[in-house]
C-alpha cells in the first residue's frame, strides 16, 4: 500500500520549476542537513510518514540521519528516485557517456558499493549491458539500502528515453531487478504517461506505480491534460501525482479539488520548504482522501 | 520516414528517442565507433541495424533523415556525406571548429535544396519564444543596450577528451555552450557587425573556461554577453538576457519573461507584465529532456515532410560561427574590435 501524502525533495536540492534563482536560494537554505531533518520530523508529527528521495549526493547525509533515528528508520517510508540525473547530464557534457561508464566502473567505491570484484575486467562487463544496468542501479541505491524503501522509481529522463527508443526490455529489467534484489515496488516517473502505458503492454508489468505531473493548468502534462485524463480513465495504474500546484501557480484548494476529481490518483507529493501553511495543506488533501 | 543517427552519445540518444516516438518517423539504424554502445543498443533493440561505419550506413539504409551528434570536428565531413547523397540532416551544435570549415558544405546543401537544422534548441524554449514575439512586435521602441549571461556549474578541474582540444572542438565554453546565447541574440537582434572578445582559461589548458563578448548589431544596438561553464550555484545551464529600450525593459531567462513598458501599446499594458513557464506551457507529443527538444525535432521532421526550410538552419549556424570566430580573433588581439 503506497502512502497517500509524500514529502517532496526538490526544494532541498535546488530544483524549482518557476525560478532557478529561488531554487538556488532554497538549496542554500537547506545546506545544513538539520534543516531538512526539521521538515522531515515536522511532517512525521503531522502523520506524513513518507518522502521522495533523490539519490543526490546531499541526500546521503539525510539518509544517515534517518538511520540514526529509531522511529524514522522504521516508520518513514522512502520512495527513492534513481538516478540524480543532472549529475550525469553534466558529466556527459564534460566527458561523454562512454567515459562516465568507464570511470564509474573503475572507481573503487563503485566496486565496493556494488560488492563486486572485476573478474575479467571491465571489458567483459561492457559486453553485457543488462548486467551493467543492474550494477548502475545498485550503485545508486547503495547509500539508501538500509532505509525503509517503499518503492524505487526510475527517473523520467531514463524511463522516457527507453520509451522513445521502444526499449520495453529496459523497463522490464528495471522492474525485475528492483523486485528481486530490493524486494520492493518498482515504479516509473514519466512525462509521457499515455505513450508509456502503451509500451507496458509489451512487458509483464501490470498496474504500475507511476509518478507524473498533473494539474488543472496542464503544466508539464503531455501530450495534453485531456489525453492524460483519458489515459487515467482507460488504464490500470496507481498514480503518485506531482506538480499538482503547477510550481506554485495554483491555490491548494482549487488544485486539489481538480486533482481528486480524477480517477486513480492514489497519492500526492507535496513540496514543503517551510512549515507555514503545511497543516492546512495536509488537511485539505485529507479532506479529499477520506 | 526512415531515421538514421550518427553518434549515440547523450544528444544522439535524445534525438533518436524523441523522433522515433513521433508517428511519422522510425529509427532504423545507428552508427558509432564505440563498440560498447553499438552492442548495448543492439542487445536492447534487436530490430535496429548498427554500424561502425556511417558511410556504409548511409548507403545501405538510404534514410530519409539523419541526425549527426558527434564530436564537433566530425560534423562537417559527416554532413558532407549526407548532403552529397541528397539526405536532409540535423546537426548538433556548434557547426564546426571554424566557420571556414563549413563553407563548402553550406554551398552543397543549398545547391541541393536540402532541409537542414543545427541544434540551437533555445529558440524552442517557451520564454525565449515569447521574448522574440515581444521584440518583433516593436512595443519596446528603439532598443538601446542589453546584457546577457550563460552559466553552468560544470567544470572545476582539467577536462579530458576532444572537448578540451581547440583543434577538435573549436574552443571552450564560447563555442560549445555560449553559441546558444549567440544564436538567441542573432535571432532577437539581427546581424552582428562588430565584436570584441576576451577569454580566460583557468581549469582548462587549450580552451577557455570564461568568455566575454561585446556586440554591435546592424541596428545600432550594442551589448555584452558573459559566459562560463565554471560558475558555481548554477545547477543547470542558465541564460539571462536583459534588454533596455526607449519604451521599456525586457528581462528573459529560462524561467520567465518580465516586460516593463513606459507606455502601453496595443495589447501590452503600461508597467510590468510577467509570463512564467506555467503561463506559456503547451504539451508536446513526446518529451525527453524538456519540451523544447521535442518542438525542435518536430519542426525539423515537419519541414522535411513539407520540403520547407527552417530559420535555425545551416546558414544560420554558419553566421553564429562567424561571430564566434571573430570573438576569438579579437581576444587574441586583446579585445580589438573585429568587423564581420
Amino acid at each position: 500500500m503506497i502512502d497517500r501524502i509524500l514529502l517532496g525533495h526538490n526544494q532541498f536540492f535546488g530544483v524549482n520549476h518557476l525560478d532557478a534563482k529561488v531554487g538556488s536560494q532554497k538549496e542554500a537554505q537547506f545546506s545544513e542537513t538539520k534543516k531538512i531533518m526539521d521538515i522531515i520530523n515536522f511532517c512525521y508529527d503531522q502523520d506524513v510518514k513518507a518522502m521522495m528521495m533523490s539519490t543526490h549526493e546531499r541526500a546521503v547525509p539525510v539518509a544517515d540521519e534517518i538511520q540514526k533515528s529509531a522511529k524514522l528508520k522504521n516508520e518513514l517510508g522512502i520512495y527513492l528516485l534513481v538516478p540524480y540525473i543532472a549529475k550525469y547530464v553534466k558529466q556527459a557534457n564534460e566527458k561523454g557517456i562512454v567515459n562516465i561508464v568507464r570511470d564509474s566502473l573503475k572507481d573503487t567505491s563503485f566496486q565496493d558499493k556494488v560488492g563486486m570484484f572485476m573478474r575479467g575486467g571491465i571489458g567483459l562487463l561492457t559486453k553485457d549491458i543488462r548486467k551493467m544496468i543492474t550494477l548502475l542501479i545498485d550503485f545508486e541505491v547503495a547509500p539508501f539500502v538500509k532505509l525503509n524503501l517503499k518503492a524505487i522509481f526510475l527517473h523520467d529522463a531514463l524511463t522516457d528515453l527507453a520509451l522513445g527508443w521502444g526499449m520495453a526490455d529496459v523497463l522490464q529489467l528495471f522492474a525485475d531487478h528492483v523486485e528481486k534484489k530490493y524486494k520492493t515496488t518498482p515504479a516509473f516517473c514519466t512525462k509521457n504517461l499515455p505513450k508509456l502505458m502503451k509500451l507496458f503492454e509489451k512487458t509483464t508489468i501490470k498496474n504500475p506505480l507511476i509518478m507524473a505531473s498533473i494539474n488543472k493548468l496542464g503544466y508539464q502534462v503531455n501530450p495534453s491534460r485531456e489525453a492524460f485524463e483519458e489515459c487515467l480513465r482507460t488504464n490500470e495504474l496507481q498514480l503518485l501525482a506531482m506538480s499538482t500546484l503547477a510550481a506554485g501557480y495554483l491555490k491548494p484548494i482549487e488544485a486539489y479539488e481538480y486533482l481528486f476529481s480524477l480517477p486513480r490518483v492514489d497519492s500526492v507529493v507535496v513540496g514543503l520548504s517551510s512549515t507555514n501553511h503545511a497543516v492546512e495543506t495536509f488537511s485539505e488533501i485529507r479532506r479529499h482522501l477520506n | 520516414m526512415r531515421l538514421a543517427v550518427i553518434g549515440i552519445g547523450k544528444m544522439g540518444m535524445l534525438h533518436a528517442g524523441i523522433m522515433n516516438a513521433l508517428d511519422v518517423v522510425e529509427l532504423v539504424a545507428v552508427s558509432d565507433t564505440t563498440k560498447f554502445l553499438l552492442n548495448s543498443v543492439k542487445s536492447l533493440k534487436n530490430d535496429l541495424s548498427v554500424y561502425d561505419d556511417y558511410v556504409k550506413m548511409l548507403d545501405n539504409e538510404q534514410p530519409d533523415l539523419v541526425v549527426i551528434a558527434t564530436p564537433v570536428f566530425l560534423h562537417v565531413p559527416m554532413a558532407w556525406e549526407c548532403a552529397k547523397r541528397g539526405i536532409s540532416f540535423f546537426l548538433e551544435k556548434p557547426l564546426a571548429p571554424k566557420s571556414s570549415d563549413a563553407e563548402n558544405l553550406l554551398k552543397k546543401a543549398e545547391e541541393k535544396d536540402l532541409t537542414t537544422m543545427v541544434g540551437y534548441m533555445m529558440r524552442y524554449i517557451d520564454t525565449f519564444m515569447k521574448a522574440k514575439t515581444i521584440i518583433d512586435s516593436g512595443v519596446l521602441g528603439k532598443l538601446i543596450t542589453f546584457k546577457s549571461t550563460i552559466y553552468v556549474a560544470q567544470l572545476f578541474k582539467t577536462g579530458k577528451g576532444w572537448r578540451y582540444s581547440k583543434e577538435q572542438s573549436g574552443g571552450g565554453v564560447l563555442v560549445s555552450q555560449a553559441t546558444h546565447l549567440v544564436d538567441l541574440l542573432n535571432w532577437f537582434f539581427g546581424d552582428v557587425v562588430r565584436v570584441s572578445g576576451h577569454i580566460k582559461s583557468h581549469y582548462s589548458q587549450d580552451v577557455e573556461d570564461f568568455a566575454h563578448v561585446y556586440f554591435e548589431f546592424k541596428s545600432g544596438l550594442t551589448g555584452w554577453m558573459d559566459s562560463s561553464w565554471s560558475i558555481r550555484h548554477h545547477r543547470l545551464l542558465q541564460v539571462n538576457i536583459e534588454i533596455h529600450a526607449e519604451n521599456g525593459d525586457l528581462f528573459v531567462c529560462d524561467d520567465y519573461v518580465k516586460l516593463y513598458l513606459e507606455n502601453g501599446v496595443n495589447d501590452y499594458q503600461v508597467g510590468w507584465t510577467n509570463f512564467f513557464n506555467p503561463d506559456l506551457f503547451k504539451g508536446v507529443e513526446m518529451d525527453i529532456g524538456g519540451p523544447h527538444f521535442s518542438r525542435q525535432d518536430i519542426a525539423f521532421v515537419n519541414a522535411i515532410k513539407k520540403g520547407s526550410k527552417l530559420e535555425s538552419d545551416l546558414r544560420n549556424a554558419y553566421q553564429v560561427q562567424r561571430v564566434v570566430d571573430a570573438a576569438y580573433l579579437s581576444s587574441e588581439k586583446h579585445g580589438e574590435p573585429i568587423s564581420l
